[in-house]
């Protein structure tokens, strides 16, 4: 199940955070998001393998803490994307697929003509989208 | 993609096909729209450079938006790093979703180390434009410049972008050039990953 998701900008500035708990785990969430992206920016900065994985989108499972997991999703544009769930049995190709439908909802509020770039996402339809992708996680997706 | 055309018209809409049909624009539309803007934007200048400057910020909005894009329908999993990786992907692939067709020429500067030069024999945008004489070397092409620098400033490249008319014998219309000049930070990062 997923806990919150972020798209952080390429300073990173936030650009939109959803949780989707109680709200009394919402801030301990939001730390973690942030402690996250010292884990992304080193991966960033200091590839452990080849250049061949140097410039890959997909940055895997971040850290895991005592019952999250943390995924990270690295855009051409820097932007980063960051997913937290509490399953402990969650398949490589699921959370693949889950950032491909969310880079898709984030390209079309991007393409919005009134987003700002840099600014935080105020658009309801992409809040709804994401609250329908984030639904429909789990070991059933098809695609 | 741009293209000229007139959309089918379908008596019932079920009979619509279920593809994503042709992904175009009339010409004719696009000429107008951009026509209005300059005209709209000339309205509210003084001076050319002005009027350069403004275009150029428009078209910085549509290049960080088709970077987006882009990234997220055709390049898959890769994320571009090396200097020839983003000036070839600009060549072809933005070049293609916009105008329908790759660039004519992507060269490197002989000058200076950080100039490179995509050419086109007429910019799409100034087909239907010819500026008068009293405006001097403006060149509605700075729509275009514009949009490349917002491709290459949201891939992390930061760079000065321009459009020059470069005057070909033989021909009666000049050949259009951007030209792109990377920041020192870039020339030094590519100089790092050898």
């Amino acid at each position: 199940m997923i806990v919150c998701v972020a798209v952080v900008g390429h300073q990173n500035n936030p650009l939109y955070l959803q949780s989707f708990t109680g709200s009394d785990d919402a801030l301990k969430l939001h730390h973690i998001v942030h402690c996250s992206l010292d884990v992304i920016d080193e991966r960033v900065n200091n590839p452990k393998r080849s250049a061949s994985t140097l410039n890959e989108t997909f940055l895997g499972l971040l850290y895991p803490t005592e019952n999250y997991k943390v995924y990270g999703y690295l855009t051409n544009t820097k932007v980063k994307f960051i997913m937290v769930t509490t399953d402990l049995d969650v398949k490589d190709a699921d959370v693949r697929s889950y950032f491909r439908k969310f880079h898709a909802a984030y390209v079309d509020a991007v393409c919005n003509p009134f987003h700002v770039p840099g600014k935080k996402i105020t658009s309801n339809s992409f809040s709804e989208r994401v609250g329908t992708i984030v639904r429909s996680f789990g070991p059933s997706m098809t695609l | 993609m741009i293209g000229v055309g007139k959309p089918k018209q379908y008596g019932n809409v079920l009979d619509k096909p279920l593809s994503r049909g042709r992904q175009e624009v009339s010409l004719s539309a696009f000429a107008f729209l951009f026509s209005e803007l300059v005209q709209y934007n000339q309205t509210q200048v003084d001076n050319i450079a002005e009027l350069e400057r403004r275009l150029e910020d428009a078209g910085y909005a549509v290049g960080a938006r088709v970077l987006e894009l882009l990234c997220h329908r055709d390049k898959g999993n890769r994320r571009e790093t090396r200097l020839l990786g983003i000036l070839s992907f600009i060549h072809s692939t933005v070049w293609k979703v916009l105008f329908g067709k790759v660039a004519d020429s992507l060269e490197k500067g002989t000058e200076h180390e950080d100039e490179y030069m995509i050419s086109e024999k007429e910019l799409l945008v100034n087909r239907f434009i010819s500026v008068p004489k009293d405006m001097g070397a403006f060149n509605c092409g700075a729509f275009v410049a514009g949009i490349v620098r917002g491709v290459l400033d949201g891939a992390g490249f930061p760079a000065v972008v321009t459009a020059h008319f470069v005057p070909i014998e033989g021909q009666q219309r000049p050949r259009t050039t951007i030209l792109i000049k990377f920041a020192e930070e870039v020339l030094r990062r590519e100089a790092r990953l050898g």
